[in-house]
């Protein structure tokens, strides 16, 4: 039975630490380049900030990972992409960007409404010696294409490889957790396989709560998020790449 | 058939005209940005078995528990230990790229002297001759490791000093020592019994103390909830990450902390909200208004607040007498949920000065903040994996960077019980590099080695049968069959965690209220990060999210 792999992240829970930027760079080998900027760097899951607009002790504020929200229906970069690089995995539900069959034309880019995906416009490069502390297990980020989200894909052919040596066609679902989900020092990042109904996190995606970016376009993102405040929920509709109140801390660049 | 140079023109047009049309440029192209995308010199990662190995992030004296990847004989990847019973799997942002801090470009490979090249042989030359010409001082960052006790011997045998320098969340402990016959040392907070706790200015949720210890805290008991079992309640002058983040957050004027403190506490004494008698503060509490800019009523509900939801536990950011006197008040000295003495056989630590008069030569180990800069006439011999710049420094001395000597882990500075484990060296240091220990025994040989400290060390504790062992299971020390076996737990990871300290075993009682100091702001784990420069992915939180402010001494 293929599976649906997703998200879902207690806002409610988020203290905006970063771990998880950090710890995905460190997984997938994005180097830190000097002249990368906000709207430039490749950051596949970013936090951001974002208030209610209100003042004094009124004023709330939340964090709000944005990464690929590995959109189930109608994909806006699947459709868009001219060279078949990017697909929904069936067997996964995970939205596979594939960099060799990537020309660089950005399409997907403009077409993603989370603006969750990035274009790689370096080589990469590390300090000498540094390469040495590089995950092998990913390749290096090419240039001159798009990146994005692939919820550590690395790790579940780990996983599946894990699985096969032990005879077993199904991962064990503690095989398999991506990069930013480990890192999480307050469990704020629940993944699982949201089409089993037993899933915590499929439980948690369920739950009145919770809530995804932009549900009309009706692209069935896998990425919930969850929060008790409504001003928080209120965000669903509003567009990430701007942050919900448009201020000056959630800018890009 | 003749072949004309119309013929030749018509073909040659043809063909252009039929190339543009084919796949063929644009196959042509596809290769060439392909090709020019795998450049040979574009490095790739290290080959070879993938290996996980347990150890322990000594980059800050919180000894975090750590799961390292490793590929070629080096650490490709770095994770918390989820069964590691204080950090819980937790670790700071900059601790999971800490595995690249020892290719970092400022990484020191050859002793300097005053910025030019030199060598340790000519270095423990010049420490020598002054070890031989006057008193020296030796200054530690991460005091109680086996490698301080190295330390502080050889400065009793040259008839010098040792001192150390702590941490903000240490020296929040420091004014207890007035009121208690126990060194701030043996002091910690007992966050897991306490129901409301009210921090003044000190970064909770981001950076304060073991990560992973309050934030998994908060997370299970009050994170989300209208009505949590745990109460987070945040003193600050601005909306920090903490303020956001708590069941109430209550603005004030910046530095106005320790007043904040004594009005709370004669509100409590004056109403009788505490069972506890003490002396009155000097302050009127229209003077605490003033002060810090919340109303007499505000500050009366706040104490109110206080009471009821007991044990309440207030944290300083920094060293605040009026803090401390206020959990005396509170009744939170001694009992569950407060300050709690987890040791009775902790050391008493002197802490250092940034001026040293009357000294030969001053050593300050790697474990020594980059910031403090010691003022003194001495020669100052100074001992880092990383140069973070202008440290008024004679010599700059390599030393082991991340994972690259043997350490052991003793107790952070902010838990409730004692602590143990032993980090291995995983990994092999450049050829220049010697650690501030065996720099020493070279001008005095008779010093222990650390890895013998280490084994005296692990034979206490077996002897003492006493606390559990947190490894692949929980085993109590009593039930280990010998040292070697404990020797052997610990090489695999595992954290020995003793018997949490009876309630009421202190007695602290405040004749009279102490006299106000300057406040100083502790931001995050940017302002208390004792390493000369930051991994190079720390710029994913500043530069490339705008997640964080810049820091600015920071050489990312």
């Amino acid at each position: 039975m293929s599976a649906r792999y997703g998200m879902v992240i207690d806002l409610d829970l988020c203290t905006g630490c970063g771990s998880c930027m950090v710890a995905c760079a460190a997984e997938n080998n994005v180097p830190s380049l000097p002249q990368s900027t906000a709207r430039t760097g490749l950051t596949p899951i970013v936090v951001r900030k974002v208030s209610n607009k209100m003042a004094g002790s009124a004023r709330r504020e939340t964090f709000i990972p944005i990464m690929c929200a590995h959109c189930e229906h109608d994909t806006p970069c699947v459709k868009v992409c001219p060279q078949q690089a990017v697909e929904v995995d069936k067997e996964t539900g995970i939205v596979m960007q594939m960099p060799q069959r990537c020309l660089g034309c950005r399409y997907c880019m403009t077409a993603c409404p989370y603006h969750a995906r990035y274009f790689n416009w370096w080589d990469p490069s590390w300090p000498k010696g540094m390469e040495k502390s590089l995950n092998p297990g990913v390749a290096v980020r090419m240039r001159g294409v798009v990146e994005k989200c692939n919820m550590c894909h690395a790790r579940m052919h780990s996983a599946k490889e894990k699985a096969a040596a032990a005879g077993k066609r199904e991962i064990d679902p503690a095989d398999y957790i991506p990069a930013c989900v480990e890192a999480c020092p307050t469990g704020a990042i629940r993944f699982g396989n949201l089409a089993d109904a037993n899933d915590p996190a499929s439980k948690a995606a369920r739950s009145p709560e919770a809530f995804r970016l932009l549900a009309r376009l009706g692209t069935e993102p896998k990425l919930y998020y969850k929060s008790k405040e409504a001003w928080v929920r209120a965000l669903a509709e509003s567009n990430p790449a701007h942050g919900a109140d448009q201020s000056q801390e959630v800018q890009r660049g | 058939m003749k072949f004309t140079r119309r013929d030749l023109l018509v073909w040659g047009a043809g063909a252009a005209a039929g190339l543009v049309v084919s796949p063929v440029p644009w196959k042509v192209l596809d290769d060439v940005s392909i090709w020019s995308q795998n450049w040979p010199w574009i490095p790739q990662p290290a080959r070879g078995p993938v290996e996980v190995k347990q150890s322990f992030c000594t980059l800050c004296p919180n000894g975090c528990g750590l799961r390292v990847r490793m590929a070629g004989g080096w650490p490709v990847g770095v994770a918390g230990v989820s069964s590691h019973p204080i950090s819980r799997g937790a670790l700071c942002p900059l601790g999971f790229a800490a595995h690249q801090l020892n290719w970092h470009p400022r990484r020191l490979h050859a002793a300097q002297h005053h910025g030019e090249p030199s060598s340790l042989s000519e270095a423990q030359a010049a420490f020598a001759k002054a070890c031989g010409e006057g008193s020296i001082v030796i200054i530690d960052g991460y005091p109680g490791r086996a490698a301080s006790s190295v330390l502080k011997t050889f400065a009793e045998k040259q008839g010098g000093t040792y001192r150390v320098v702590t941490s903000s969340e240490s020296r929040a402990l420091a004014p207890y020592e007035a009121w208690i016959d126990a060194p701030s040392s043996s002091l910690g907070y007992d966050l897991e019994n306490a129901q409301t706790v009210v921090s003044f200015g000190a970064p909770m949720l981001d950076g304060w103390g073991t990560p992973g210890r309050f934030t998994w805290l908060w997370a299970e008991r009050a994170g989300g909830m209208t009505d949590p079992q745990l109460r987070l309640i945040q003193i600050d002058s601005s909306f920090s990450r903490t303020a956001a983040r708590a069941w109430q957050w209550v603005p004030i004027r910046d530095g106005s902390e320790s007043a904040l403190a004594s009005g709370l506490a004669r509100v409590l004494l004056e109403q009788k909200l505490v069972p506890a008698h003490g002396p009155i503060p000097p302050i009127a509490l229209s003077e605490v208004a003033a002060q810090t800019g919340l109303s007499a009523d505000a500050i009366q509900d706040l104490a109110r607040t206080f009471v009821s939801h007991l044990p309440v536990l207030a944290i300083a950011g920094d060293n605040d007498p009026a803090i401390a006197a206020l959990n005396i008040v509170l009744g939170s000295v001694g009992a569950r949920g407060g300050i709690v003495r987890r040791s009775k056989n902790a050391e008493s630590y002197v802490a250092a000065d940034a001026d040293i008069p009357n000294a030969r030569a001053v050593l300050i180990d790697g474990s020594v903040p980059w910031d403090f800069a010691p003022q003194t006439e001495a020669e100052v011999f100074r001992f880092a994996a990383w140069d973070g710049g202008p440290s008024q420094s004679d010599w700059l001395l390599p030393s082991p960077g991340f994972l690259e000597a043997l350490t052991d882990v003793p107790t952070a500075p902010t838990l409730s019980v004692e602590t143990y484990a032993v980090a291995p060296a995983l990994v092999r240091p450049p050829s220049e590099v010697m650690s501030i220990e065996q720099f020493l025994s070279v001008a005095e040989p008779t010093l222990i080695p650390v890895d013998k400290i280490i084994h005296s060390r692990c034979e206490e504790l077996f002897r003492k049968h006493s606390g559990t062992l947190y490894g692949q299971e929980k085993t109590p020390v009593a039930k280990i069959a010998s040292v070697q076996k404990l020797e052997e737990e610990f090489s695999k990871g595992a954290v020995w965690v003793d018997e949490p300290s009876p309630s009421g075993s202190m007695r602290c009682e405040l004749k009279e209220w102490p006299a106000a100091t300057p406040a100083s702001r502790v931001e995050s784990w940017t302002t208390e990060w004792p390493i000369a420069v930051l991994p190079p992915l720390a710029t994913k939180l500043y530069i490339e999210s705008n997640l964080r402010e810049a820091p600015e001494r920071r050489n990312a």
